[in-house]
């Protein structure tokens, strides 16, 4: 029986073998390595479209794995692979900053071209940094439209993903400097975790404002946060006197921004950044863009600024009401 | 009295908590809120039930996190597609039934052990639900929220119709034949066998009936907002597990009975808006938790230790 | 839970029942998956260098990740043959990761008393569990539930979430990032735990107990065994490994945040078993568990390198559907002998 079993097995393996065997043909074309934080967020999975977009305009091989969760340990793990794969470019959005630096260096002195996006390693482990907005500037750009919407007054709380993910706390620490700095007469009350699950942050978002009768403005900063706090405003009948902001994509959202529950999204194009990323990674490992440039032409989206090593993408994009019909992702 | 210690412990320090709140932070007591915190417990309640089944008949169940996922989305998506709710809701019950039997036939069919048939199902299932979805929201047609009605009329007939599913099973496991066939499953397969019970067949019931129950807590968790996301019964299994064990159904069998588990997952589910309303910081929150069921495992430990002398 | 022996006729069927165990159609599993992939997962790259799964780089690599779940794995399998389990070998894991950090940076300890101060934190945890378990008879299950979650929220309060412990000095990288006599440093380290818990499980009467407390507890105690204590060192043990792999994981990413490890007892739960333990207790090797961590990091990993899967972006996914599945196929391959027996004895007829 077990033999029998065995036999099935290697049958299998044979069968997978020879479909792969085939598939195996690639081999001229440029290899462009693209890591997410976490592979099931609608982000990434919109700066994977921009990914692929420029992938078959400039006819390379796009190569598209992460974590299923938000775990520094398997991006390491991932880039590792890659490296023994001996793929051309690798471009990471870090979900810890020192961790994933290990694996780069590791993958530039094999001569792989490393740059980054969404979240910066460490400058000596990537030639590029594709900046979406630094954590200053989304820090900044939330606390101000908190502050545009009520006015520098009145109280507030924050949905956070986790307690311990890098970029979420680093938003945060701007968020909260931003505070200290501009608006002394706003007032942070709560700081929750919904890990990542918009059913649990409209539960969280329910008691903050149980517990908080004055609060005025619930911020998420992690994008399934925004329409669970939106939901949890709207089924409290608070819609206009408790405002949502925060960081997600139009298509999650718009049915709260039409309805008035959620005053506006702050985000980047995200396929626009990964369409930016992919261009200049190609770019990089056929030499056409080189330390020191001063700008860079991205293919259909025109010429992009560098400043120092970091390639700009532009300042976040704000959907409210009278935009987001004009975006689709 | 002596017989019900447990249980009325658990419903003791349930009852202290919300004593506590009521000086503290009076604030917590506001009748809207409190209608939406329980209709968010509504769908946990109905899986919590199924749990207790499973855990008396000395089995259990991991995978019910990734079942409600499943039955979530899937129902999303016939939604989605124009299906009305009527024809939505038995689908969601038999789409997790099924889930169920295939654990209920690993189970009790081949003999396996439930704590791993279960852990590879969750993975299975979980993986699975990534790799055909990638994470994205179901986005459901209007007049499915709240089935329609108002959401007031909405959240009580959700939270009207756990606490209905729980009344039910309660006293179904208490008096119905059925139900003491579940205890006799878990305390004593063997003579549950030589007293004329088929301990395989009611063990693969039960966990057909799990899947069931995770579908129609699906549905609950469905109708409470217009959007489903993927990830959304993640973790579940490990809120569910607590509330029943803290409510003193016994993991060893046998043992435990469905006002416990009640008590036991109000109790869980009463520390996160109690740290708002508190301002404690998130921080503490997991091991509070944590706190709390070993506490009532020790409380249990030394119970029975004493009772040896 | 465990098969009764069955009389050795000759020895000619002694070795067949030996090739045929458990542990050895697993072992063939993996080899046949490791040739597979040997095979489609190797190309020649655009440069004409050989690169993916048959290079010796990507083989040190599997090793150097496999460390930390491999030692959970070796933590969890005494526990699991005295029929008990251990759910927070994961939480300890980040729990230890920032003690570590914090003796070291915070308390400012040179490297070497912190990790054996790490240790002493992973002992007493262990000893926590073991403690609640024995002395007050509680289902390790529900225990290790509840240490799961206190472990990781004692991490997280310790960090307030967001400090992360960096810049460890390079000789201490070196444990979890360079090659020492060839191979990835932290791989010498796991083979001497493997070879000690190999030495104490199948070679002493210590370990040997485990066995014999799994398969009847009470049968156990009658014979004079020492139960109560013999369990409880078992997660003694677990705890201190698993503070051992805190220090690995700490050194190979340079880091240390309370998030660390999270998930990796299911990963290590599945390793055991696949790997033979039965988890009713009783049965077990340590050699099942090395073979059930290799087999799933041989598949995880090679998968990544098959083109086809490469192109369907989703090497994350259909490993952890592979693994789930391999699991139930191993448990469904060791009791379906069983089931076909009772089935030919209940009708001798039809099975001619």
């Amino acid at each position: 029986m077990k033999s029998r079993l065995l036999r099935l097995a290697l049958l299998a393996g044979l069968v997978l073998g020879t479909v792969s065997g085939a598939a195996a043909a690639a081999g001229s074309k440029l290899v462009v390595a693209f890591l997410p934080k976490s592979k099931g967020n609608a982000y990434f999975i919109s700066c994977k479209a921009g990914a692929e977009k420029a992938a078959k305009e400039l006819g390379v091989e796009l190569l598209f794995d992460g974590p299923t969760d938000s775990n520094a340990a398997k991006q390491n793990e991932i880039v590792e692979n890659w490296i023994t794969l001996g793929v051309d470019v690798i471009a990471v959005a870090a979900e810890n900053r020192e961790g994933i630096s290990t694996a780069l260096r590791k993958a530039q002195k094999q001569g792989i071209k490393v740059l980054t996006y969404d979240a910066d390693a460490m400058p000596d482990a990537r030639s590029f940094f594709v900046n979406q907005a630094t954590p200053e500037g989304i820090g900044h750009a939330l606390m101000d439209e908190a502050a545009r919407l009520l006015n520098g007054e009145g109280e507030f709380a924050m949905i956070v993903a986790t307690l311990t993910a890098a970029n979420q706390r680093e938003w945060q620490k701007h968020i909260e400097a931003r505070l200290k700095d501009k608006y002394p007469k706003m007032k942070l009350v709560a700081v929750r975790p919904c890990d990542d699950l918009k059913d649990k942050a409209q539960s969280e978002a329910t008691a903050i404002m149980s517990a908080n009768p004055n609060l005025k403005l619930i911020m998420s900063i992690c994008s399934p946060g925004v329409p669970g706090a939106a939901e949890a405003v709207k089924q409290a009948g608070k819609t206009g006197k408790v405002r949502v902001i925060g960081l997600g994509l139009p298509n999650e959202n718009r049915r709260y921004v039409k309805d008035g529950v959620t005053d506006s999204v702050i985000l980047w194009k995200t396929e626009d950044l990964g369409y930016l990323t992919i261009q200049a990674g190609v770019a990089l490992a056929k030499d056409q863009l080189k330390k020191g440039a001063t700008s860079f032409k991205a293919g259909s989206l025109g010429t992009f600024e560098i400043k120092g090593d970091n390639i700009l993408l532009g300042k976040p994009f704000v959907f409210n009401k009278a935009n987001i019909d004009q975006f689709n992702f | 009295m002596k017989r019900h210690f447990r249980e009325l412990s658990v419903a003791g320090a349930l009852l202290a908590v919300l004593a506590a709140m009521a000086v503290f932070a009076p604030a917590f007591y506001q009748p809207q809120p409190l209608l939406s915190l329980a209709t968010r417990e509504a769908p946990t309640l109905i899986v919590a039930c199924g749990m207790a089944f499973v855990i008396i008949a000395r089995q259990i169940d991991i995978s019910v996190g990734s079942q409600f996922s499943v039955c979530g989305v899937c129902a999303g998506l016939l939604a989605a597609r124009g299906w009305p709710l009527a024809a939505v809701l038995p689908a969601s019950v038999a789409i997790g039934a099924l889930l169920g039997a295939l654990n209920g036939f690993l189970v009790a069919g081949l003999g396996l052990p439930s704590i791993v048939v279960t852990l590879a199902t969750m993975v299975t299932l979980r993986q699975g639900l990534n790799l055909v979805r990638q994470g994205e929201f179901v986005n459901l047609p209007d007049g499915v929220q709240w089935f329609g009605l108002s959401q007031t009329t909405g959240q009580w007939l959700l939270v009207g119709f756990a606490l209905l599913v729980l009344v039910v099973l309660a006293l179904a496991l208490r008096h119905l034949a059925a139900g003491r066939f579940v205890y006799a499953i878990g305390s004593d397969a063997e003579a549950a066998r030589l007293a004329g019970i088929r301990p395989q067949r009611g063990t693969f019931f039960i966990f057909v009936f799990m899947g069931a129950l995770v579908g129609l807590a699906a549905m609950l968790n469905l109708v409470q907002s217009p959007q489903v996301q993927p990830l959304t019964g993640n973790g579940l299994e490990l809120k569910v597990i607590a509330a029943v064990v803290v409510g003193g159904v016994a993991i060893s069998g046998g043992r435990g009975n469905l006002w416990g588990a009640f008590a036991g997952l109000l109790l869980l589910a009463c520390v996160a808006p109690a740290l708002i309303h508190l301002r404690i910081e998130a921080y503490w929150e997991k091991a509070i938790q944590g706190a709390i069921i070993l506490l009532a495992v020790v409380a249990d430990g030394w119970r029975s230790r004493k009772a040896k002398g | 839970m465990a098969e009764i022996p069955k009389p050795k006729s000759s020895s000619a069927s002694v070795w067949k029942d030996r090739l045929l165990s458990h542990e050895m159609i697993l072992l063939y599993v993996l080899i046949a998956l490791w040739v597979f992939f040997y095979f489609a997962g190797t190309t020649v790259n655009r440069r004409g260098v050989v690169v993916g799964f048959g290079t010796l780089d990507r083989q040190f690599d599997i090793l150097r990740h496999s460390c930390e779940i491999g030692l959970l794995a070796l933590a969890l399998t005494p526990v699991i043959i005295t029929g008990g389990i251990d759910l927070s070998v994961g939480s300890l894991l980040g729990l230890s990761a920032i003690l570590f950090g914090s003796f070291w940076h915070d308390a400012g300890l040179p490297i070497p008393v912190a990790i054996a101060l790490t240790l002493g934190v992973g002992a007493v945890a262990g000893g926590l569990n073991g403690a609640l378990i024995t002395q007050l008879k509680l289902p390790p299950l529900i225990v290790t539930l509840g240490t799961y979650s206190l472990f990781r929220g004692l991490a997280e309060a310790i960090t307030r979430g967001s400090v992360t412990y960096t810049d460890f000095p390079a000789g201490f990288l070196f444990l979890g990032q360079e090659r020492l006599l060839g191979l990835p440093a932290q791989a010498w380290l796991f083979f001497a735990v493997a070879a000690a818990i190999w030495l104490l499980v199948h070679r002493t009467t210590f370990g040997r107990s485990f066995r014999a407390i799994g398969f009847a507890p009470e049968g156990a105690r009658y014979a004079g065994l020492p139960v109560d204590r013999r369990v409880a060192s078992a997660y003694v043990i677990a705890g201190v490994i698993a503070a051992l792999a805190a220090i690995i994981y700490t050194a190979r990413l340079g880091q240390a945040k309370a998030d660390a490890g999270t998930g990796y007892e299911l990963f290590a739960i599945t390793a055991v078993v696949l790997g033979g333990t039965s988890i009713f207790g009783g049965t077990g090797s340590i050699y099942g568990t090395l073979i059930g961590v290799a087999a799933i990091a041989v598949l995880k990993n090679g998968l990544a390198c098959l083109p086809a899967v490469m192109r369907m972006n989703a090497a994350e996914e259909i490993s952890g559907l592979l693994t789930g599945a391999l699991l139930l196929l191993a448990l469904t391959a060791g009791v379906l002998p069983r089931h076909w027996a009772q089935w030919r004895a209940r009708h001798p007829a039809r099975a001619g």
